[in-house]
This record gives C-alpha cells, sequence and structure tokens, in this order.
C-alpha cells in the first residue's frame, strides 16, 4: 500500500504544532489588548448625551469654575451631577431659544431628569470617593484629563484597576497643592517653573491640608517666576484657598520644589497621605 | 462544583460506617431515659446544643463530619445535573469572551431641583419612633436620597440610648414589603382613597349620632389618635371602638396597668414568666435588659442576681442564675405562695402540692428577697394571669422596692386601656344582632387573629352592612371586606407614641407613602369638622400643651431630637390593688397549651418579613415555622419524633402542627407561637400554623386540650445543628465518655464557653485561662511572620455575661448588609446567610437548662486559615487586621470555608439576592455589594462604616476617634454586649476591655489568633441553691 502521506507532510506537522502555539499565544495576546481597548474601557468615546453640552465652552470660554456644578466633590463619593436647575441659572437668559438646549427646557417645564449618560462609570463593586481624593490633594484633571479643553465629554484614562493601583502605589506622582485641584493647566514643577510651599505651624492639624502653603511665585521676592500655565482664569484665583497666588506671607519659611516627586514627597508628609501598603488594600475600594 | 461523592446514598453510607466503627458500642441511639441518665452520671459541667446531640444520633453524627449539612453542597434545583453541566460548558466557552464585554450605558438622571442640603451619598439621619403596642421605640433612621434604609435607636433617648430591637430592626423591609396593597378598592375594583372618605362621612353623618357604626383597632398607641376618638365620640356619642390585638389582649397592658422597673438599682430580680429580656413583646424591653446588662458588666462592682420562675423556656430563663420550671397555670399559685413568704398582703394562695425542690426554691427566693428588701425587683409575666400582676406589685411594696426599684405610673400605659376581649366579644353579639351598619377595621385583621369562640368569618362578616377594612395587606380580613384601603407603614406616617417611660415621640414619615397608604388618623379625621386636615396638622396640635415656649421653635427641636422633654410619666400612681383572686393550678394531667406571640413575627404582622422569618428562635432555633414544643418526656409520651406532625384540639378547633422539643419546657404541655399560618404573602404565606384556630377568648394565653399524633412529616428547619465541627469527635474518644461532643468543645480543654461563679471568680480571677489548653500560645508559634499592624487594629469585645441572646444584632445584619434572604428549603439544607449567629449552649438537665449564649461572627483571625488557601486571593488580610472578602475575585471554591474552625462563612450556592423587586432595591444599603451567585461572603466588621471613618478622619488629618465606628450589631445592642474598636490605641475600650482578666478566644490552641474576644462569664449564685442546673423529677407525662 501506498503511502498517503508524503514526507513533506512531516514538516506540515511539525509546522502546524508550532503555528497552533501561536494561535493560542496570539489569541491571548489579542484578548489581553481587547480588553485594554477603548473598545471596552471607553476610554477616549464620546458617548451621544441629551444635549451636546461643552466643558470647553463652558470652562474655557466663559470661566465657570468646576465646583459650580459639580457641587459635592469635595463633600462626598459622588462629585455630583447639576440639576437642570443649574442650567437654567443661566439658560432662562441667554439662549433661550437655543433648539440644542431644547431637552434642558423640557426637562425644566416637565419635571423629567436629562438623562445623560455616564461617561466615567466605574464597575459597580468599586466604592470611589471623590471626596478624600480632592481632599488630599489630587486635582481634577489628574484623572479626568483636561476638561477645560474638551468640546465633548470624554474618559481621558481607562480607569482600570491596574491605572488606579498605579497612583495608590506612588501618589506622589500626581499630589499637587490643594490650592491648584481646580487649576485644569496645573502643570508639575520643573526647574524651570519652581514651586514654593511653606508649612505653617500654627495650623498644624487642621482640616484637609490647610497647614500648607504654595505658590508660584518666587516668595523671597527674587523676581516673579509665574508657573508655565496658561494664565489663571479668575474663578481660579478666588477659589485659591491658601492665598497661593494672592499675597504672601512673608513669615513663612518656603522651600523651593523643582520636579514633581520633590513636591509630591513633601505633600505626601503634609497631606498625611497613607502609604502605599495601605493604599493598595483591597478593603480601600471594594467591599 | 459538589465535594461530596456522586451518589449521596452511597457516601452517606460510608461516612456512616466509618463513624460508628470509630465509636463505642454504647454511643448508638440512646432514648430520653438513657439519656438523662447519662447527664446525671456526670460531675462538673457539661454543654450540648441539641437533644439530637444527647441521643447520639445518626443525623447528628453525619452532621458532624460534614461542612454543610447533608445536601448543603447539593444541587437541589430541578435542573438535572447533566442539564447544569451543558449551561456550565456553554459558559466556560463564552467566559473567556465574558471578561471582554464591556459593561451597558449606564444613565445619570440628575435632579430637576435638587432639594436643599441633600448631598448625593451622603446619608441623613431623622428622628422617629416605632409605635409598638408594648411602648414605642425611639428611633434615628438612615436616610440615604430620603429613602430610609436603616432603622436604629435614638442615641440621645434617655429611654433606649440608642438601642433597638428586631421588631424595629425588620420594620426596614417591612416598609419595602412587595406584597403591601397598593390601592384602594371597592369590591375588587379601583377607587381613590377620597371616594371611600367621603362614603364613610356621609355615612356616619346620616346616622346623626353613630348608631351602627363600629370601629375595631388595633391597640391605639398614639395619643393624638386617641384624642381624634374622642372628638368622634363626642361628634357622634353612639359609635363605638373596639380595639383588638391579639398579643396584648387580655394582658394588663392593656387594662393600662403601668408599673416601671428599675433594673441598675436591683440587686435581686425575678421574673414570673415575664420574658423581659428577649424582645420588643414585653414592655420596656430595651430599658430592662439594658439595665440588667450594665450590672452585669463588673461582676466584682456589684452584679446583680436573677431569678426566673417560668413556663415555656425562654432566654430570661435561660440567662438567670436560678430557673424553675412550671407549668404555665402552676404561675399564678407560685407567686401567691411567694407573696405569702415574703409577708405581702393577703392573697392566699391556693393549696397545691410543691415538690421538695420547688419548695426550696420558694424558701431560698424568699429569703434572698427579704434579705434584699428595696434592692429587689418582681417583674411579673404580660402573658399570665391578671393576679400575678397583681401579686408581683404587692410582693414589690412588701419588700420596699416601691419608689426605688419599681414605680408606679398615674397614667395608663396605652391611652385608651379596655378590656378588649370583652369589647371583642361586645361586638361580636352586636354583629349577630344585625346592630352593625359599618363595621371599620383598622389595622386590624380579625378574621385572621380572632380566637375561634369568636370567628370572624364571612357569614359573621356579612351582617354588618358595610365592612371597610384600613391595613397594609390585602389580607384575610381585606379579601372578605367591601372597601379596602392600604395603610401607611410608621416610616411613612405622621403620628406620635409614648415610650416605656412615657416620653412623646413624634413619629414623622422618612417617604412618601409608597402605595397610596393612609394613617389612622386620616381615617378618622373624615368624621370631623374638619375632614382634610392632615395627621400632621393633627399630630402638631395634640402636641401643642406639651411643648413649651415658642411652639414654632420648640416643633423644630422636637422634630429633630425625635422627642418632646418633661412628658414622661409622672410617677406615685396609686396602687390599687384588691386581693387578687388566684386561680388554681390544672390537674397535671391535663394538657397545657401555652399561646405566646412569635419571638419574630409577633401576632402576624410580621409574617412577609424575611428577615424575621429567617432568623432562628431563641432557644428552638426554629426558623420559617411556628411548632408545638413540648418537653422531651411529653413528646416521648406521644411517641412522636422531632417534625412528626400532632394534631392539637382545643375550644373547638384543630390544627395540625409539627413537633418540637425545647429544653425546660414543662411537661404535659404545649407551647404554640401565634402568627404563622398566614394565608398571603409570598414570604409568610404558608409558613407554620395558625394557632388562633385553637385559642379561645376565654384562656387566651393559658388553655387547655388535647393533642394526637398524627402521620406524617412536616419538613421543619432548625439551624442548630448546621454548625457542629468535626474536630470534637477526635477529642470525645479520649474523654469521659458521658461527655457530649459540643460539651467537650465548650466547656471542656478548650472551653468555647468559659464561666465561674461570682464566689470563684473574686478568689480567682484568672479562672479563664487557666488548665490544660487554655493557654493563648506565643506570639512566635506561628511558621507565618506576624503581621504588623502599625496604624489601626481592629478589635471586637463580645460580652458574655450580658448578652441575653435577643436575636437584634442579627437583623441589623441582615439590614445593613444586604443579607439575602434564602427561604426554609434552603435553610433546611444548611445554606441560610446569616453572617452572625448566637449559639446557644445548653448545660445540665433536659428539663432545667441554663443556656450560654455567644455570638459567634467571624473572628478576624491575625492568622486566619481562611487566607491561606483561597487560590485566588479573594479572601486577604488588610494593613489594619480585617479579614476580607473581595467578591469579585471569588470564583466559589469553598475552601475558606472548609478551614474556617469558626463556620462563619457563608456562601451563595444559588442566586439569592433578589435582583428583580423594584422595592427591594431602594431597601439596599448602597455602600454594600449585592453579592450574586458562587461568591462567598461573611462577616465584614462594617468595613464601609470603618471607610466611611476613615475618609472623615484623613480628611481632619486625625486619627480615627474610639467610638467612631461603630458596627451594626453593637449599634443595635440593647445589652451593650459588643465593643468594637482599635487596639492599637490604648485609651480605646475595647483595648481595656482585653486587658480584662475575664477576656478569652475562642479556639485560641488552633493559633488563630481571633481579633473577636469574649468575656468569660460570672454568674451570682445563690449559696442556698445548686449551681448547677437542678433536676427535675419529670411530671406526669
Amino acid at each position: 500500500m501506498a503511502q498517503i502521506f508524503d514526507r513533506s507532510s512531516n514538516a506540515l506537522a511539525r509546522a502546524s504544532l508550532v503555528l497552533t502555539g501561536l494561535i493560542v499565544i496570539a489569541l491571548g495576546v489579542t484578548l489581553d489588548q481587547l480588553q485594554r481597548s477603548p473598545w471596552v474601557t471607553r476610554q477616549g468615546q464620546r458617548p451621544e448625551q441629551p444635549v451636546p453640552f461643552s466643558h470647553k465652552h463652558h470652562v474655557t470660554g466663559l470661566g465657570l469654575q468646576c465646583q459650580y456644578c459639580h457641587t459635592s466633590v469635595e463633600k462626598s463619593s459622588y462629585a455630583g451631577i447639576p440639576p437642570t436647575k443649574t442650567c437654567m441659572n443661566c439658560h432662562a437668559q441667554i439662549w433661550t431659544n437655543a433648539a440644542l438646549l431644547q431637552p434642558v427646557r423640557d426637562s425644566w417645564a416637565t419635571g423629567q431628569s436629562l438623562p445623560w449618560i455616564k461617561v466615567h462609570d466605574l464597575p459597580d463593586y468599586v466604592y470611589f470617593s471623590h471626596e478624600i481624593h480632592v481632599n488630599k490633594g489630587l486635582g481634577c484633571a489628574s484623572c479626568h484629563g483636561r476638561v477645560d479643553q474638551m468640546p465633548l465629554m470624554y474618559a481621558q484614562n481607562t480607569l482600570q484597576m491596574e491605572w488606579c493601583l498605579d497612583c495608590h502605589r506612588n501618589p506622589a506622582k500626581n499630589l499637587r497643592p490643594t490650592s491648584q485641584l481646580y487649576n485644569m493647566a496645573w502643570e508639575a514643577p520643573a526647574p524651570e517653573r519652581p514651586v514654593w510651599c511653606a508649612v505653617n505651624a500654627e495650623k498644624t492639624g487642621v482640616p484637609t491640608a490647610q497647614s500648607t502653603s504654595c505658590t508660584t511665585k518666587d516668595p523671597t521676592g527674587a523676581g516673579p517666576q509665574m508657573a508655565a500655565m496658561q494664565k489663571p482664569t479668575l474663578e481660579q484665583e478666588k477659589t485659591a484657598t491658601d492665598g497661593s497666588t494672592g499675597t504672601i506671607p512673608a513669615s513663612l519659611h518656603y522651600e523651593k520644589f523643582t520636579s514633581q516627586d520633590q513636591l509630591g514627597h513633601f505633600l505626601l508628609k503634609q497631606y498625611h497621605i497613607r502609604n502605599p501598603y495601605e493604599l493598595s488594600s483591597c478593603e480601600v475600594c471594594h467591599r | 462544583m459538589s465535594r461530596e461523592p456522586l451518589n449521596r446514598k452511597t457516601g452517606n453510607t460510608v461516612e456512616m460506617d466509618r463513624s460508628k466503627s470509630s465509636l463505642a458500642e454504647d454511643e448508638t441511639l440512646l432514648t430520653l431515659e438513657q439519656v438523662r441518665a447519662k447527664l446525671k452520671g456526670t460531675t462538673g459541667k457539661k454543654l450540648w446544643r441539641s437533644i439530637d446531640e444527647l441521643q447520639n444520633t445518626p443525623e447528628f453524627q453525619a452532621a458532624v463530619e460534614r461542612e454543610f449539612s447533608s445536601a448543603g453542597s447539593e444541587w437541589v434545583d430541578p435542573v438535572s445535573r447533566r442539564g447544569f453541566l451543558k449551561v456550565m460548558g456553554a459558559s466556560m466557552a463564552l467566559a473567556g469572551l465574558a471578561g471582554c464585554t464591556k459593561q451597558p450605558d449606564e444613565p445619570i438622571y440628575p435632579y430637576v431641583k435638587a432639594p436643599e442640603d441633600l448631598i448625593l451619598g451622603k446619608p441623613m439621619y431623622f428622628a422617629t419612633a416605632n409605635p409598638l403596642p408594648t411602648g414605642a421605640v425611639p428611633l434615628l433612621v438612615k436616610s440615604d436620597e430620603f429613602r430610609p434604609i436603616k432603622v436604629d435607636g435614638n442615641p440621645d433617648h434617655p429611654y433606649n440610648h440608642g438601642s433597638s430591637d428586631l421588631f424595629s430592626q425588620g420594620s426596614i423591609l417591612d416598609l419595602y414589603d412587595p406584597d403591601r396593597s397598593q390601592h384602594v378598592t371597592y369590591q375588587g375594583e379601583n377607587r381613590d382613597w377620597s371616594d371611600f372618605a367621603a362614603a364613610f362621612r356621609d355615612k356616619v353623618a346620616s346616622t346623626k349620632d353613630g348608631t351602627g357604626v363600629y370601629i375595631l383597632s388595633s391597640t391605639v398607641t398614639s395619643p393624638t389618635l386617641a384624642r381624634q376618638w374622642k372628638a368622634v365620640q363626642a361628634a357622634y356619642p353612639k359609635a363605638r371602638l373596639i380595639q383588638y390585638d391579639p398579643a396584648i389582649a387580655g394582658t394588663f397592658l392593656a387594662k393600662g396597668y403601668n408599673v416601671q422597673y428599675d433594673l441598675s438599682a436591683a440587686d435581686v430580680i425575678v421574673s414570673l414568666d415575664a420574658d423581659f429580656l428577649s424582645g420588643a413583646s414585653y414592655p420596656g424591653f430595651h430599658k430592662l435588659v439594658g439595665d440588667y446588662a450594665k450590672r452585669r458588666k463588673d461582676p466584682a462592682g456589684g452584679m446583680n442576681r436573677l431569678y426566673s420562675v417560668e413556663s415555656t423556656p425562654t432566654t430570661t430563663g435561660m440567662k438567670a442564675e436560678h430557673r424553675l420550671g412550671l407549668r404555665a397555670s402552676e404561675v399564678p399559685a407560685f407567686a401567691a405562695a411567694l407573696a405569702a413568704q415574703v409577708g405581702a398582703f393577703g392573697a392566699s394562695a391556693p393549696q397545691y402540692s410543691w415538690t421538695a425542690e420547688q419548695q426550696k426554691f420558694l424558701a431560698a427566693l424568699a429569703k434572698d428577697l427579704k434579705a434584699s428588701g428595696g434592692k429587689s425587683a418582681v417583674i411579673p409575666g404580660l402573658y399570665q394571669d391578671e393576679s400575678v400582676a397583681a401579686l408581683a406589685l404587692a410582693i414589690n411594696q412588701a419588700l420596699g422596692n416601691i419608689g426605688k426599684t419599681v414605680t408606679v405610673s398615674s397614667e395608663p400605659a396605652i391611652p385608651i386601656p379596655s378590656d378588649q376581649i370583652a369589647d371583642l366579644k361586645g361586638l361580636v353579639a352586636d354583629l349577630n344582632a344585625g346592630k352593625v351598619d359599618w363595621l371599620v377595621l383598622l389595622n386590624s385583621n380579625p378574621v385572621y387573629s380572632s380566637p375561634v369562640d369568636l370567628a370572624f368569618n364571612d357569614s359573621l362578616l356579612n351582617k354588618a352592612k358595610v365592612v371597610a377594612h384600613i391595613g397594609p395587606h390585602y389580607d384575610e380580613t381585606g379579601r372578605l371586606s367591601q372597601w379596602h384601603v392600604p395603610s401607611a407603614h410608621y416610616l411613612e406616617s405622621w403620628s406620635d407614641a409614648r415610650a416605656y417611660d412615657g416620653t412623646v415621640s413624634i413619629v414623622q414619615p422618612m417617604i412618601e407613602p409608597l402605595w397610596a397608604g393612609v394613617t389612622a388618623h386620616q381615617v378618622l379625621q373624615t368624621l370631623l369638622d374638619n375632614p382634610q386636615l392632615s395627621a400632621y396638622e393633627a399630630v402638631r396640635a395634640t402636641q401643642k400643651d406639651n411643648i413649651k415656649g415658642d411652639f414654632e421653635t420648640g416643633w423644630r427641636k422636637v422634630l429633630h431630637s425625635g422627642w418632646i422633654e418633661n412628658t414622661a410619666y409622672s410617677t406615685g400612681g396609686a396602687l390599687k390593688f384588691e386581693a387578687p383572686k388566684v386561680p388554681a393550678p390544672n390537674s397535671k394531667e391535663q394538657l397545657e397549651i401555652i399561646f405566646r406571640p412569635d419571638p419574630n413575627v409577633y401576632d402576624g404582622r410580621w409574617a412577609n418579613v424575611g428577615w424575621l422569618q429567617e432568623l432562628p428562635k431563641p432557644v428552638t432555633n426554629l426558623s420559617w415555622d411556628n411548632a408545638a414544643i413540648f418537653s422531651g418526656y411529653t413528646r416521648e409520651k406521644l411517641n412522636a419524633e422531632e417534625d412528626d406532625i400532632v394534631e392539637i384540639s382545643a375550644g373547638g378547633g384543630t390544627v395540625k402542627a409539627p413537633v418540637i422539643a425545647a429544653p425546660g419546657h414543662p411537661d404535659n404541655s404545649v407551647t404554640v407561637y401565634l402568627g404563622y399560618g398566614r394565608e398571603i404573602g409570598r414570604v409568610g404565606g404558608g409558613a407554620g400554623f395558625n394557632a388562633y384556630l385553637v385559642r379561645t377568648s376565654s384562656n387566651p394565653f393559658v388553655g387547655t386540650g388535647s393533642v394526637k399524633k398524627v402521620d406524617g412529616k412536616w419538613g421543619i428547619a432548625i439551624t442548630k445543628s448546621h454548625y457542629q465541627d468535626h474536630r470534637a469527635k477526635n477529642l470525645t474518644e479520649h474523654s469521659n465518655e458521658n461527655w457530649s461532643l459540643e460539651g467537650v468543645e465548650a466547656l471542656g480543654p478548650r472551653g468555647i464557653i468559659r464561666y465561674t461563679s461570682l464566689e470563684d471568680f473574686k478568689s480567682n480571677p484568672n479562672f479563664a485561662h487557666e488548665g490544660e489548653g487554655r493557654e493563648t500560645p506565643e506570639m512566635e508559634t506561628s511558621l507565618f511572620p506576624n503581621w504588623p499592624y502599625t496604624a489601626n487594629k481592629w478589635g471586637m469585645s463580645i460580652d458574655m455575661n450580658s448578652c441575653t441572646g435577643c436575636n437584634a444584632c442579627i437583623v441589623a445584619c441582615y439590614a445593613e448588609n444586604n443579607i439575602p434572604v434564602v427561604g426554609k428549603q434552603q435553610v433546611r439544607i444548611g445554606r441560610n446567610m446569616q453572617w452572625l449567629r448566637i449559639d446557644s449552649y445548653f448545660e445540665g438537665d433536659l428539663a432545667a437548662p441554663r443556656a450560654h449564649f455567644q455570638p459567634m461572627t467571624c473572628q478576624h483571625c491575625e492568622n486566619a486559615p481562611c487566607e491561606q488557601v483561597c487560590p485566588v486571593g479573594a479572601t486577604v488580610h488588610t494593613p489594619e487586621g480585617l479579614n476580607t472578602m473581595v467578591y469579585n475575585r471569588c470564583v466559589g471554591t469553598r475552601y475558606c470555608a472548609n478551614n474556617c474552625p469558626y463556620k462563619v462563612r457563608r456562601f451563595n450556592f444559588l442566586l439569592y439576592s433578589d435582583y428583580e423587586t423594584d422595592s427591594l432595591k431602594l431597601m439596599r444599603n448602597p455602600d454594600v455589594s449585592v453579592r450574586s451567585r458562587g461568591v462567598m461572603e461573611k462577616c465584614s466588621y462594617c468595613v464601609q462604616r470603618i471607610t466611611a471613618a476613615r475618609i472623615e478622619a484623613d480628611k481632619e488629618n486625625r486619627e480615627i476617634r474610639d467610638g467612631e465606628v461603630v458596627t451594626a450589631c453593637q449599634q443595635a445592642c440593647p445589652a451593650s454586649v459588643i465593643t468594637f474598636g482599635n487596639l492599637n490605641d490604648k485609651n480605646s475600650k475595647v483595648a481595656k476591655l482585653n486587658e480584662d482578666k475575664r477576656m478569652y478566644q475562642v479556639l485560641a490552641d488552633q493559633n488563630t489568633r481571633p481579633r473577636t474576644r469574649y468575656l468569660a462569664e460570672v454568674l451570682n449564685f445563690n449559696p442556698e441553691l445548686e449551681q448547677r442546673p437542678v433536676e427535675h423529677t419529670p411530671e406526669k407525662g
């Protein structure tokens, strides 16, 4: 009986073995990539909203401060989505006939909520608290990105667990002075844009890191050195809680920081940030 | 999947054989006689948890060897095993993809106009009160987005100081009960409330004087409702109000008898069949148990001593230093004999032949009482003959307790005292005579709960021209009424009520009525001049005089604090008692039937509350049913096994009931709990049997009748045998074989239960740590490195000395942690999900046991056996020492439960959480995950509360203060048994308790280093009576 398979089939068989292995690996890699892809995480996607609300227009264009709408961001786990009333505060006066705003007026008239779609949507088994992040010197933009440059809202980051842990294991890299929390354009200190911070000894132990004053102007008076930021809006100046851009108390001893690492570790201590071991414990987010 | 052998039968046989071979010959099934002999032969302490255990039944042997009970890990759904594998196969194939599926779009619905002061995500707390017929419970309700989600005692209230009870805890589920009626109906058709109001008003107005108008109401607890009724009566003098509450009617409470006890000053407490330690069905429970417990916290600093003379075994009796079990009808005679002995005024004690042992008890009790005159309290049973209440008062007076530990109030305990049973009889007579035109049933369900001789059936109700039913459910009565109007829950209503001490509490609504419910105030107001006046205005009008100063300011203050100051009952009421007629005890040959409201569902009003149904009842550990509870002897005489069915006949009615035996139950008596056998409700409908069918109006709490065994098995669910532990058996083999299995565990070398007498404690305060096997292993004796715990170190202390086993903590845990209800069949196979259980260890003779109650929940071991075996890291140690569950990691191997020596882990064998019912979604605690199928869960030390406190503290750059984190069980506990806090803080309460000599760890020899620690019991025995529970010769039976 003649051989059914030619000698060359041996090579084919070997190749198919290798190929199977490769396919399995490729499948694994694909699934892994898929899991991190925007299709799953929705990073960068702009869902269709009832009103194409532009953060860019309202923040950069009009200078609204974040907390005008997101009122409970410092007080509660939810930042808060503004009630229709907040929209109507202005839109009862301006753009009263704009077609785009019809859903807002309808909501106001009928008492039905505006059905927004969640852009930053965590799984239900994750318990995230805005208040503790904001109170501990984590700015809006660190997680949400440059919202002031987003005509339509999207998620800058994946919000996946690895992303959370990345910071929980090294919070110093994202900390900033509490006066700069709502400053969308804040950039980490560098040799060309240093930050000066001082500890007010009289105020140690007071709530929410009020004991630390930071400024981007040289407090010694050796010449103003504006941190490289887009010019702070009027709103931002007003909400700076510790006088960073206003008058500078000369009696304090200021320390100069020229890198995020330096500043981060200084703030870590001042803001009593828990250590990475505690911050990355499961019960911090899951219960 | 199942760890058990595929063929369950074979599996069992194998195990049985194994257990037999390892057991001594005489350890086969014993009769009760033998069990008694076995108990008698032993000296020293011995504990047991169930009669099965003492008898050493094969079922018990098998249970000991298994992780879950026999079918606990079986697939019991109608789906076949093969079908299941097919489904699983498909799911496995999809599992890889399922990980990649993205979450669906989630909408956000913001407010249109946000309410002032609301911060989403931060709960708010409002004061209100739960108007129980035994006295209002002042509450502070947690409200999330204006949904009430947790009920707790009002911490500022002078009566309960923040404690609560299982009825109040369960009332939140009662509010969201999806079976509550939702529409006003007239002969089955939907109507509006205004239609009813108009019809009612017109009818009553047309009678001019109210002739033919009858209102049958549950006990009126609200001063405002009483005022409204007086106004109605002034306008329509012939209208009649009948109050009937099946658990209250016929008691001294209904007649307004108002005596208050201050147990904090009492050295000797005597309960005459009064169950004042087990639940809010006894008036003043919160204060009584709180004061009782206060005197047990520091044994060296003056402990009280509790005597209990009781019929049905209750936690009060089990907790007593000395308990005398009597038949219910013997208690009045005993009280009279006691009165005579202490020289109280001349009630002639009926001639009765007390046994020598009963006489000894009586003499010792009388002597002890006389020695502590002015510092003692005698408390009468609510369900005893009225003479007991009068006698108790007389004894208290003779002892000089009045004005010290006992005060008599000048006002009645309820606004309109009446003889409820006589009134109900009158109503039935008037119905039969055709005098009733309109019968309005206000939160009353007589078709279900009236005595059998006054049966409210179809034909009786038809004799009224119109029957209108205002009630929470379209229930047995609602279905036979022309009108049905849903009534509002107390959390939806404006009203007022008085606590045990008389303080007026305002009942304020937490939420708009979910389903068009109306309050009793609105119903009566329709008859008055201003029919539209709201309940709110009515309450304000009533309380106008009580609020001093500017009314509006005062009113706001009252709503904030929850009660009105200076409204407690004034003391110094008249001691009016004629020499009471003491009924002679029934003959011992006669079978007594003891009727008691159920410890969990009360008179049946909470039958549809799943938490309360599933809760194991104290002493019997029965859930989902009521039963005919016998003594072991009477059960044997009936030739009935546990779970057999008996037929109870009394008063012309018969019911079939499952049999269970309770240790300490009087012989030739049967206890039946009311409140079961409801015909409606997806939860309570069909559970148990209706004991009202054998209850007569003449003997509402102790009747006589007959029982006979009938064929069949009932299928009861008892939880006590679920948590046996395999390791016990090895020890038994090496020790005194007379000791029962759990006995070895509990009192032997291991000492799960450790106690001593006060005298021994004084001479040897370190008793809890003496003896072999009781030393706590050194910190070095572990292969694993020790955890550092640099910041906080959470720990819990449980005081065994003051725990009375009232179960309030378990229901609080249900509410706080979104624990699902699993249903009777699942409980039967050992799948109940309570994170916290109360283990009762009985000690002594079957007929006269003492019990030790041990709340048992996750011990948060430092050396946790569960953590080491989890293959996916779903149960992990946190830096603060919590043994935390990460639900989304859990794959359900159940290794952790296998390895847990405390048996405190609970597994979601099926999808127990209700994801469908809308109203229940409103109730859930948003800070706790709702667990799905296949996930292990257990006590978390209320981690959500720890996290919330930590965030608050971190915001303020400070440490968490002692007392800032309060667990749900701790908050509910009326006896302050549980203390939680930071062990690293040397000044914290829990750290100090940890230094107490009495502190011990359960199963410390396992080197698990549990963080929950127990304070050993100290019992203050009367030296003249035996310390061991005494053996009683069985009565005829």
